[in-house]
């Protein structure tokens, strides 16, 4: 894509530039993760099937959260509560699922919904304290954070709950031609957060809001409804994740997901949504998460120690931001 | 800071002198100091513990836990409580093994038996307060070498192994893989490479997977808790390799008896963490009845168990 072609969309249609302008954003991650691929490619094993199928599988659990921290970042708010809320809907999951005398089949669908529920508990929580008093979520999530590890322990009186039915253990471990069933669970709803995005008036509403919220208002829009649903949408996000966490290891704990909320922070950022909201893509997300996963799995390969690791996927997290910046000049000019 | 301390000390004051008066003048007081009550392990401990005043009948106890691994605070504002409340005896299981050792050097000088539990205090730190404290605890290093050793002899010399690590810079971590590493030497083990999960099922399935990318030759595999063992199995099984590489750990959690009955985990250590403060107790209300004051490091058991342990 060269500039002549840029001035060339500007001067047709506005949704033309604009959909180039996505396209040249969506290009510079797409060519950043590339970048990456062809770099560790030199590593003996990195392309090899069985390392695709589990970078894969590392990078699920990841990109289902960074598609409702995108929904959140985009309105210019933040959710510090997903990994403990991922642990309370997992514990209270997982209880479901190992209850007595219930048939297997029963048990998983009893389970997800009820993670699904307590994802959204927390989801609306988070909403609508943050936007009935005007709360930054960013000390509303801390609260709700803490709320959900203290009630995750509670629940199991800190134990671990293990040993769910073989079908559903199984179902975590399926693949169709090397891709893991569950990433293709997370594809399904990168597609529909993608729909919703930028094919639905809710979408580009979130956008506005974000953009400007008091213009948002000015205009008619249910700012608090927006705000609230979108919490919301990232708390069902929250709740399937805590369902593949399960399917994935066949275990929940009140201790699990510490720190999974900088994560899946990361991959949005680092995906080209900005922290101020307004923003910012699902796809980008997605190309976000892979980055990280290909990252942590490749350095690996490279037998780097774990302490240069962390420093170099504080560098990336930093370069990528950095990048967005030329990006962002790139394409309003 | 100060006045949260005050605050803190205060409300933890009120809550201990409230049933005070109702203790019987005779029984010693124990006053118990434990780590994150959040970690399954020490709330297993706890529960033990008060088992055991159940059982013995002949002290109370009453117990402190911390919010997070972190929180000094908490386990120093608990000590300084139990001071005023002029408790007999303290234990405690130190959340740092620097910072404890002031208020736990203000408690043996107020002339209250100390004794510390399953972290030991630092050396040279007791060395500068002119603290001497007896360490009772279970040899994490042994325990490792014990695992370890389990595995090389399953596997035999010149096997290809990886180390799953603990934190970075926990002491049980450090020794634990120390252990490990004797085996490694003792054993003639291949050790191909030795990474940390900070002791978590979803990292170490992540990083070993990558291990068993980078080196698909692996025999077996030395995590150092079983939490880890968790997510390492899992990995094993996705590689569809199971019964091709042999794992052991540590701990001996519940939620890897199934794996043990199954075989997918070769051995375990148990350190009886549920008995641990109880024997800590014991030893220390039997200084208060007036043995013999406890010297050096007294072990607690350890043992290896595999699946002929589990019915």
């Amino acid at each position: 894509m060269d500039t002549t072609d840029l001035t060339t969309a500007q001067a047709g249609s506005k949704t033309i530039a604009t959909t180039t302008k996505t396209v040249l954003r969506e290009a510079g991650i797409g060519i950043a993760l590339i970048a990456l691929i062809i770099v560790f490619s030199f590593t003996p094993h990195f392309l090899s099937s069985s390392n695709v199928t589990n970078i894969l599988t590392q990078v699920t659990i990841n990109l289902v959260l960074s598609i409702g921290m995108t929904f959140v970042i985009l309105i210019g708010g933040i959710d510090l509560s997903v990994g403990s809320v991922l642990s309370f809907c997992a514990v209270v999951a997982g209880t479901v699922m190992t209850l007595p005398g219930l048939d297997p089949a029963v048990a998983v669908f009893l389970a997800t919904i009820s993670a699904i529920v307590a994802g959204i508990g927390f989801g609306l929580l988070n909403g609508l304290i943050s936007a009935w008093w005007a709360i930054p979520s960013f000390i509303v999530t801390l609260g709700t954070l803490n709320i959900a590890r203290g009630a995750a322990l509670q629940v199991t009186n800190a134990s671990t709950i293990y040993s769910f039915p073989a079908a559903f253990n199984a179902f975590g471990s399926q693949t169709f031609y090397g891709i893991p069933l569950l990433f293709l669970i997370a594809l399904v709803l990168v597609a529909i957060g993608w729909f919703v995005l930028t094919k639905t008036v809710f979408g580009r509403v979130l956008y506005g809001i974000g953009n400007n919220e008091e213009a948002a208002r000015l205009a008619g829009h249910n700012v608090f409804f927006y705000k609230v649903a979108a919490f919301t949408i990232c708390g069902v996000l929250v709740g399937i994740g805590a369902i593949i966490y399960m399917a994935r290891l066949n275990i929940a704990s009140p201790i699990i997901g510490i720190g999974f909320e900088l994560n899946a922070i990361a991959a949005v950022i680092i995906g080209g949504t900005s922290l101020s909201g307004g923003r910012g893509s699902i796809v980008g997300t997605l190309l976000g998460a892979c980055i990280i996963g290909v990252l942590a799995n490749g350095l690996i390969l490279l037998g780097l120690s774990d302490f240069m690791r962390q420093m170099i996927t504080g560098f990336v997290i930093i370069l990528a931001v950095i990048l967005d910046k030329y990006r962002e000049r790139l394409t309003k000019a | 800071m100060k006045f949260a301390r005050l605050i803190a000390a205060s409300v933890l004051a009120g809550t201990l002198a409230m049933p005070a008066a109702s203790y019987a003048a005779d029984k010693p007081v124990v006053g118990l100091v434990m780590k994150s009550l959040a970690n399954e392990f020490f709330k297993n401990m706890l529960e033990g513990a008060k088992a055991h005043e159940a059982k013995r009948g002949d002290y109370t106890l009453k117990a402190v836990g911390m919010q997070s691994e972190t929180d000094v605070e908490t386990q120093i504002n608990a000590i300084e409580s139990f001071i005023t409340q002029k408790v007999d005896a303290i234990v405690v299981a130190p959340s740092d093994s620097r910072a404890l050792v002031p208020p736990i050097k203000r408690a043996v000088d107020a002339g209250i038996t100390v004794v510390n539990f399953d972290v030991a205090l630092d050396d040279k730190a007791k060395q500068e307060a002119g603290l001497k404290l007896a360490f009772v605890g279970p040899d994490n290093r042994e325990g490792a070498k014990m695992a370890g050793d389990a595995l090389a002899k399953k596997l035999g010399a010149g096997a290809k192994v990886v180390i799953i690590e603990g934190n970075p810079g926990a002491d049980n971590a450090a020794q634990r893989k120390l252990g490990f590493m004797d085996s490694v030497t003792a054993g003639k083990l291949d050790l191909l490479d030795s990474r940390t999960a900070h002791w978590e099922t979803e990292e170490a399935n992540t990083v070993f997977s990558n291990m068993l990318t980078a080196h698909p030759d692996i025999q077996g595999v030395m995590a150092a808790n079983d939490s880890m063992v968790l997510g390492v199995v899992k990995a094993i099984e996705a590689a569809g390799k199971t019964g091709k590489i042999e794992v052991v750990g540590f701990d001996n959690i519940p939620a890897v008896q199934p794996l043990l009955k199954e075989k997918k985990l070769l051995a375990t250590v148990d350190q009886f963490g549920q008995l641990m403060a109880a024997n800590a107790i014991d030893k220390a209300l039997g200084v208060v009845a007036g043995g013999k004051p406890l010297e050096g490091w007294v072990k607690t058991d350890i043992k290896l168990v595999t699946s002929d342990d589990v019915k």
